[in-house]
């Protein structure tokens, strides 16, 4: 047994773990939490990517729009984070081995690294196109990445009931 | 035909046999009803903000209301189509189900609530400030919109 599979066990079976799991109600409100926040994450980065590539609020800046919907972004998060690192702990030592969890975690770590390289290459002269209604390539390339890796992550997400 | 027994029909269609046999068709389903979801609650949550006076002060509701409104129907037409045919996995039950049906009438008041009363906040709000009445509404319609995902959430429970 490897240190990580030893340590999802030992969350799985400490008292708090197996008491979200086996409650009537706790598990099922901390997954209806999580799943509702996805609006709040997914949805307000996608008004923004939706806006890089022209679709929407054409008239609005880009760096307008982030300031608007990145403390959304934000706050749901936070909420997002905890509700499932409290759903993983209920389910430790599955999710050590579910393949659907374990592209969910390596969807998340891509869907990180896509702002890392966005804000540090075409996000850094965000002033020079910030009001062209169509973003350059570069940052319609971000956006797409964005969407289709955050899609990626509902379904994997999704499939962890399955697989 | 009694709303009923169209609930049966759906159930015994060739599309709830496909949904009731393979596991794969469920799930495929259900994510593409998440994927809208996620489209669906964004746009709601900003123009309802903005009709709160939360975010984007200044900037037109009318034009964020009408770009965001696009998003809106074509995730809505998506999670009704997908609705549909979740709903057909199990229709004679979801018939009976309260939170199903709390669910239907939340939907009903929030899309009806939306294209009328709050629609017109929307425009009369335009760029300036919004009025307490606005405000109301951008509360009513969140609270409606979130009522469907609770009540939606808990037909699986319930």
């Amino acid at each position: 047994m490897t240190l990580l599979q030893h340590l999802c066990q030992l969350l799985y079976d400490s008292g708090f773990g197996t008491m979200i799991r086996e409650s009537d109600y706790a598990y099922s409100i901390i997954e209806s939490v999580h799943v509702i926040t996805i609006t709040l994450v997914v949805g307000t980065i996608a008004v923004l990517d939706l806006r890089m590539l022209g679709l929407v609020l054409r008239p609005i800046s880009i760096t307008r729009i982030a300031r608007a919907v990145f403390p959304l972004t934000w706050s749901g998060f936070v909420i997002i984070f905890v509700s499932g690192f409290l759903l993983f702990w209920a389910e430790a030592a599955k999710m050590y081995t579910s393949p659907a969890f374990r592209t969910k975690l390596i969807l998340l770590a891509l869907v990180g690294l896509n702002p890392l390289i966005f804000h540090s290459t075409v996000y850094r002269r965000v002033h020079q196109w910030e009001t062209l209604h169509v973003s350059p390539w570069r940052a319609r390339v971000a956006a797409i990445a964005s969407l289709t890796l955050w899609g990626g992550i509902i379904v994997a997400g999704r499939a962890i009931a399955y697989f | 035909m009694s709303l009923h027994s169209w609930f049966i029909a759906l159930g015994q269609s060739s599309l709830g046999h496909a949904m009731q046999t393979s596991k794969w068709d469920f799930a495929l389903v259900e994510m593409v009803h998440l994927l809208a979801l996620a489209l669906l609650g964004g746009s709601v949550l900003v123009v309802d903000l903005r009709l709160l006076g939360i975010i984007f002060k200044g900037e037109s509701a009318r034009l964020i209301g009408r770009d965001l409104s696009r998003v809106l129907i074509g995730s809505l037409i998506v999670m009704i189509l997908t609705g549909i045919a979740l709903l057909s996995e199990e229709a004679g039950k979801c018939y009976y189900s309260p939170a199903f049906r709390w669910k239907m009438a939340l939907l009903a008041a929030a899309v009806l609530f939306y294209f009328t009363v709050h629609r017109s906040a929307l425009l009369r709000t335009d760029h300036g400030r919004p009025t307490p009445w606005a405000r109301t509404t951008a509360l009513i319609s969140l609270t409606l919109w979130l009522g469907v995902g609770i009540a939606g959430r808990a037909i699986g429970l319930l």
